[in-house]
């Protein structure tokens, strides 16, 4: 870590990077953004944003149940009620009976619900709402090796698997004549949507976790011309708003989460305003 | 069986609502007791259980429960209205600790309203806003018990020399821990401190504490990076060794800067959660001498 710290002061000898919390957040958002972008894609594809919102939710029960379990760690709880969730939604939206998005808000509601219940039925819900914001500044060493971790298994997962989930997306009929497992790839999608949010939720924080998710893959649809370059646009998308999110909310003096989020909203209305600009030549 | 199963549903909802209906009335008090008290938060819950110790007939309730803290983000139970709608007399800190509160008792002129902070010095922050966490000084906590014993008199006559002779008896429990706090702080040679939330002001005036930076004043927000940086530097330069945080809050923060600063983290209790026990004020307020002797050596 101490040669990481180095390398920065060296290449980055400004005044954001005098102290370790920040090496740390950048550490965390270089790690964290290009996962965003990376699944962002897939989720803008697939229709799934509620979906992910969703999950996101839910992490306030997965919280609630690490309280009533009485562990100080909550990323295990948060992670498994997370799992269960996402194939719980899965499972209701394969039976047909509604449609998906009703039945996404109803598991996004208990989500929601039943965690400011158990929470505050002790009247100390105070004490979790940094959850709902979140604070990449608090991440420690540890806890970005456990990113890089999750980072390389996203990228060998994209690198094996990416042409099925994507023939899977586009049309699952022909995905199963070809013999390709198309509910077992969408699970494992859902489950690695599950660990993304639940894994970086104390830093993102349930409100504005969806956004960055979300934004730099619709912005990269925007001016994207094929699958490739979509996938690069989107990463880049995200580690430019992260980054840049990041210095300006050192200098401004604004919550970190929320700045990186504006910044991708902005990126999104210009690639908007290009892509129609394009279209119309 | 779809038209069947439909049925038992709405049968099984209107059974509940009856039943919910129903056990409102269950709820009764055995013995009732002649006088009631509601104490907002913690604080206020220990002053009036010092005060109607040993009373039988008189029932304290502690509307934010032992561990809410502070009331900044308290959300209001309707056990909570049921309470207050019951009670005698309201007690309540004041300065605008309860202002939440305005609103609901404003619907309930019939209550009674005990304002502990009548004639308590107030602090106010550079804005101008009042700072309501006055209890967490001692002086300041006897004047409110004294309110609160003279306003219980009046309320409730027929248990007035009881009151009285409890307050009398905390007080000179106070007055001793006050005597001793600063045999013992005042002379230790470090008097600036950082803190967390803004709690301590009125401990900091009782014992001449100067405190140097009050990081994340509102304590469910976070602390932006440049004012982690900001405090990480008057640190440096002040010199200051002790940040202090509170047992109610996440620390996180706290954390970051005494390790970028040097500074060590210690635990200051503003009496504020606890056991449900008489003397946890005063015990809370040991505690803290002698985390402020390690501290500030």
């Amino acid at each position: 870590m101490t040669q990481i710290y180095a390398l920065i002061d060296t290449l980055l000898p400004f005044d954001w990077t005098e102290f370790s919390y920040m090496k740390n957040a950048l550490l965390a958002i270089l790690l964290i953004t290009p996962l965003f972008g990376l699944v962002g894609t897939m989720v803008v594809n697939n229709k799934m944003s509620f979906f992910s919102d969703a999950l996101g939710h839910s992490a306030l029960t997965g919280i609630a149940i690490g309280v009533l379990l009485g562990t100080d760690n909550y990323l295990l709880s948060m992670m498994g009620f997370a799992l269960v969730f996402a194939l719980g939604i899965s499972a209701v939206i394969g039976s047909g009976v509604s449609s998906s998005d009703t039945i996404i808000s109803v598991f996004s509601s208990v989500g929601m619900a039943l965690g400011i219940v158990i929470l505050s039925a002790t009247g100390g819900f105070a004490k979790y709402s940094a959850y709902l914001i979140g604070d990449i500044l608090t991440v420690q060493p540890e806890e970005i090796l456990m990113l890089l971790v999750i980072l390389v298994a996203v990228v060998l997962v994209w690198i094996f698997l990416f042409n099925k989930f994507m023939l899977s997306s586009i049309n699952a009929d022909l995905a199963s004549s070809k013999n390709i497992p198309v509910n077992l790839l969408q699970n494992l999608f859902m489950i690695i949507i599950a660990v993304l949010v639940t894994a970086t939720i104390k830093w993102v924080g349930i409100l504005i976790i969806n956004s960055l998710l979300v934004l730099p893959a619709a912005a990269a649809r925007n001016l994207a011309r094929s699958m490739r370059s979509y996938h690069f646009w989107s990463i880049g998308i995200s580690m430019f708003s992260g980054i840049s999110g990041l210095i300006f909310s050192y200098y401004a003096g604004t919550a970190a989460g929320g700045t990186i989020v504006l910044v991708a909203a902005v990126i999104f209305f210009l690639s908007f305003f290009i892509s129609r600009h394009t279209e119309r030549a | 069986m779809k038209h069947f199963l439909r049925k038992s549903l709405a049968a099984m909802l209107a059974a509940m609502l009856i039943l919910t209906g129903f056990s409102g009335c269950v709820r009764q008090p055995q013995t009732k007791p002649s006088f009631r008290i509601v104490a907002s938060f913690y604080p206020m819950y220990i002053m009036a259980i010092n005060i109607t110790n040993g009373i039988k007939d008189v029932q304290v309730d502690n509307m934010a429960g032992q561990h809410t803290g502070c009331l900044h983000d308290y959300q209001l139970q309707s056990s909570d209205m049921q309470a207050i709608s019951q009670a005698d007399v309201f007690l309540i800190n004041g300065a605008g600790m309860e202002s939440f509160m305005e609103k609901v008792t404003r619907q309930l002129p019939k209550l009674r309203v005990l304002d502990s902070s009548n004639g308590v010095p107030r602090i106010q922050d550079e804005s101008g806003e009042v700072n309501p966490h006055m209890w967490v000084s001692i002086s300041s906590y006897m004047v409110q018990l004294q309110n609160v014993a003279a306003g219980l008199e009046k309320a409730d006559p027929l248990h007035a020399k009881q009151y009285r002779a409890n307050a009398d008896t905390y007080l000179q429990k106070l007055s001793d821990l006050r005597r001793r706090m600063h045999e013992a702080i005042d002379t230790l040679p470090n008097r600036n401190i950082i803190t967390f939330h803004e709690a301590f002001p009125y401990f900091a005036e009782e014992f001449h504490l100067n405190i140097v930076q009050t990081i994340q004043r509102e304590p469910d927000s976070q602390p932006s990076a440049k004012e982690l940086a900001e405090t990480i530097r008057i640190i440096r330069k002040s010199g200051v060794k002790a940040v202090f945080t509170e047992p109610q809050y996440q620390q996180s923060s706290a954390h970051i800067v005494a390790q970028e600063s040097g500074a060590t983290v210690y635990t200051l209790d503003p009496a504020v959660t606890g056991p449900d026990d008489v003397n946890a004020y005063l015990d809370a307020m040991e505690q803290n001498l002698k985390t402020l002797q390690k501290a500030l050596r």
